[in-house]
């Protein structure tokens, strides 16, 4: 037996290695399939499955309790003549073409000052993390405190400066202000963070080497910094984007929508369609024209990022 | 003996660890329902009192049912959506509570089941010692979809304090004062930035009590158009919001959401509220003396928005469960379980043989039972559509604005009325549904 097995085994290495490299390889991806079931079983119960549902029940007449009816096409026909669907469309895209940019803007310029040899950084990145750590719905009870018009901390504050301020919540010309300023308080954390891991990424020697060419602070951060935090910016006007086109919280607790419906965004449109009028194909079919929507912007900035977003290799 | 854990093996574990839970978890909330024979039943509670008295109505329950009672309380503000869910999910209790507000939206649509072959079959039960307005807000196309639980109809609160300082004699608790008196007083007791005449929220709910007492209605009798366009109407909302806009004896409105009649009038600077008798119990906290008196009279009358809550039993449930959620739902409408809730001073009980609990202070609180029962004053119970929270929520877009000055009454009235027809003929729609149905 050992005679003929001796054989087997001198030549049996070359065999083994790659069987066992398979091995290796299938264990491998059988604990990256277990570490990622629990996400993937949550994606598809809550994410996947839903926007499939919402396909099929934007097809139907359902008011939650009596038995759907087919509906076809009819409800996404609805939302041509409705008007405040477009209202909040339109509210929707004023507060996340303000919102953003200047979420963006404050983060990054928090970013920059704490990226100076700020003694403590820690300290102040998490003083400044702190509003986006908060719950909306409590940040938004803070601030309908901080606007009211003649005790207000806002007004005060103006009033110290000279300046009458508004009637915030309940102007149709500042609320919609008023919440976007809020939105950029409670936001600017987390862009703030993301930024000063970019800027604590890029290569000193690169700023050496401009400096050396002689090149002034704005063009160094012009032509250094803005490229090679460009991945980082990506990411988060991506991510900003998609949350400012499913903003709810703050306009459902500060202004309820109003005055009128200057501030009814999408997402509280259909909140109300589907769970205060019952009209679960209606309001289905306006959260697919919204995820559509969500879909194009997000695919138009993965095509502009081919020409903007510069990554290392 | 010794084991050796690999960095990998650790991460498997881990893995396996956090997905056993998460099965583990589901299970445990899957399995987590009420016990077989339990008497379950939804109600609202929004503060430590009110579950006290839902906790001393459930063990008035297991007392009188022997079985063991299973109340899901939900704040009141999350109560529709978590009922919707339950009732979509076939996981709703036996019985559950209703505002009188959307009885007709869950009724319209076969939520609930009606209640009158239950009635007919048990001679035990007395539908007439339930307040006639609270059966009318509880019925729909015909039928007895709920039981009563409380009724009452809005009535105008005011500080004795503050009208004794200024040397006003209260106004009488028998006899409404008319709509210009109560205008000249609150005129002359306001004092801009110090003391303000009156207060109520810039909403339909509120608005709508004048509108009865002009003799007008949000909607027609047939439910066809809305008549908010029709003078009555428009003689209340203008005489409410010149109180707002141009005689300014109202509290400024800071915000359209946190906005409270009730807390402005809890400051002490306000005069007059109009609120329900529900408030009793919170409006005894105040550090001030104050009453209460008929809500005042208009071309029509003293006839303010006479509201109600009852208890429904889901059209899903059938068999023997009907049988122990009709058992069920008799007890939590019954006198004795009603006292409770009239001793602990939530509001008025819906049953007149309950009406003895509730009980002053303030001393005139015996007006909210004299009213009821067309003693004194009036009431008109409010009427709603099967779509009520559409009407509602068209009319809180526009409709506050006219409170801050920002557009006119007519304005506002005019651009929602056409949209507004539009949700009585919806509701006529769904209407006819409920009766094919029926049939």
């Amino acid at each position: 037996m050992a005679v003929d097995t001796l054989p087997t085994t001198s030549i049996a290495p070359p065999q083994t290695k790659p069987v066992k490299a398979k091995r290796e390889r299938n264990r491998e991806t059988l604990t990256a399939w277990l570490f990622l079931l629990p996400s993937f079983i949550g994606f598809v119960i809550f994410t996947a499955g839903p926007v499939v549902a919402a396909g099929v029940i934007s097809l139907l007449d359902w008011n939650l309790f009596s038995p759907p009816t087919w509906a076809g096409l009819r409800n996404f026909a609805r939302l041509g003549p409705d008007p405040t669907f477009w209202s909040a469309l339109g509210n929707t895209v004023y507060f996340t073409f303000v919102s953003v940019p200047l979420t963006i803007v404050v983060s990054l310029a928090l970013a920059l000052l704490l990226n100076q040899g700020v003694r403590r950084i820690a300290v102040f990145r998490s003083l400044l993390l702190l509003p986006y750590a908060t719950i909306t719905v409590a940040v938004a009870f803070v601030w309908i405190w901080l606007y009211i018009p003649h005790d207000g901390l806002v007004n005060a504050v103006l009033g110290l400066v000279g300046i009458n301020g508004p009637d915030w919540l309940i102007s149709d010309t500042w609320a919609m202000p008023a919440l976007i300023a809020m939105t950029v308080w409670k936001s600017f954390g987390f862009g703030m963070v993301v930024f000063l891991a970019g800027l604590q990424a890029i290569p000193q020697q690169l700023y050496e080497a401009a400096k050396v060419d002689g090149s002034s602070a704005w063009q160094r951060f012009r032509n250094v910094t803005v490229p090679m935090l460009s991945p980082a910016l990506f990411f988060v006007v991506v991510t900003s984007i998609i949350g400012s086109f499913q903003v709810f919280d703050q306009a459902f607790v500060m202004t309820h929508g109003g005055p009128g419906s200057r501030t009814t965004t999408l997402v509280m449109y259909i909140y109300r369609t589907g769970f205060e009028s019952y009209d679960q194909g209606y309001a289905a079919a306006q959260s697919l024209v919204l995820f559509a929507f969500i879909v194009v912007i997000t695919a138009a900035q993965f095509l502009m990022q081919r020409r903007l977003v510069h990554y290392d290799n | 003996m010794s084991t050796k854990l690999s960095r990998r093996g650790l991460l498997q574990l881990t893995g396996l660890a956090g997905l056993g839970a998460a099965v583990g978890t589901t299970a445990a909330g899957c399995a987590s329902s009420a016990p077989e024979g339990a008497a379950t039943w939804a109600m609202w509670s929004s503060s430590p009192a009110e579950r006290k008295v839902w906790e001393d109505f459930s063990q008035y329950v297991e007392k009188q049912l022997g079985v063991e009672s299973v109340p899901t309380l939900t704040p009141s503000s999350g109560y529709p959506t978590k009922l919707d869910l339950q009732l979509v999910s076939g996981t709703a209790s036996l019985v559950t509570a209703i505002n009188g507000q959307l009885l007709q939206t869950y009724a319209a649509r076969g939520a609930h089941r009606p209640l009158d072959d239950l009635i007919a079959a048990d001679p035990d039960f007395e539908l007439d010692d339930f307040y006639p307005a609270i059966r009318k807000i509880n019925s729909f196309n015909g039928k007895t979809y709920g039981i009563g639980f409380d009724v009452a109809p809005t009535v105008l609160y005011y500080n004795k304090t503050l009208l004794a300082k200024q040397g006003i004699t209260p106004p009488s608790a028998t006899e409404p004062m008319s709509w210009a008196t109560f205008r000249d007083l609150t005129i002359e007791l306001t004092r801009p930035g110090e003391q303000y005449g009156f207060s109520c929220a810039p909403a339909i709910d509120d608005l709508v009590s004048w509108i009865y007492c002009a003799g007008g209605n949000v909607m027609n009798d047939d439910i066809t158009r809305s008549t908010l366009g029709d003078p009555e109407a428009m003689e209340a909302i203008q005489f409410v919001v010149d109180l707002f806009v141009k005689d300014k004896v109202t509290p400024p409105i800071t915000n359209l959401v946190t906005e409270s009649s009730l807390s402005n009038f809890m400051d002490g600077n306000v005069v007059f509220m109009q609120n329900g008798p529900w408030q009793v119990v919170n409006v005894r906290k105040a550090e001030f003396d104050w009453d209460i008196v008929p809500f005042p009279a208009g071309a029509n009358g003293s006839t303010p928005r006479v509201s109600g809550s009852g208890f429904a039993i889901p059209a899903a449930v059938r068999g023997d469960d009907l049988e122990l959620a009709w058992r069920l739902l008799k007890t939590l409408t019954s006198t004795g379980a009603l006292d409770i809730y009239a001793k602990a001073g939530r509001n008025n009980p819906a049953r007149l043989s309950a009406g003895t609990a509730f009980k002053p202070p303030p001393d005139n609180l015996g007006i909210v039972q004299q009213i009821l029962a067309g003693k004194l004053a009036g009431g008109h119970p409010f009427d709603v559509t099967s779509n009520w929270n559409q009407v509602k929520q068209l009319l809180s877009q526009d409709l506050p604005r006219t409170f801050l000055g920002q557009v006119t009454v007519a304005d506002v009235i005019g651009g929602l009325t056409p949209r507004l027809d539009v949700l009585m003929q919806q509701h006529q729609d769904t209407v006819r549904q409920a009766t094919a149905r029926k049939g």
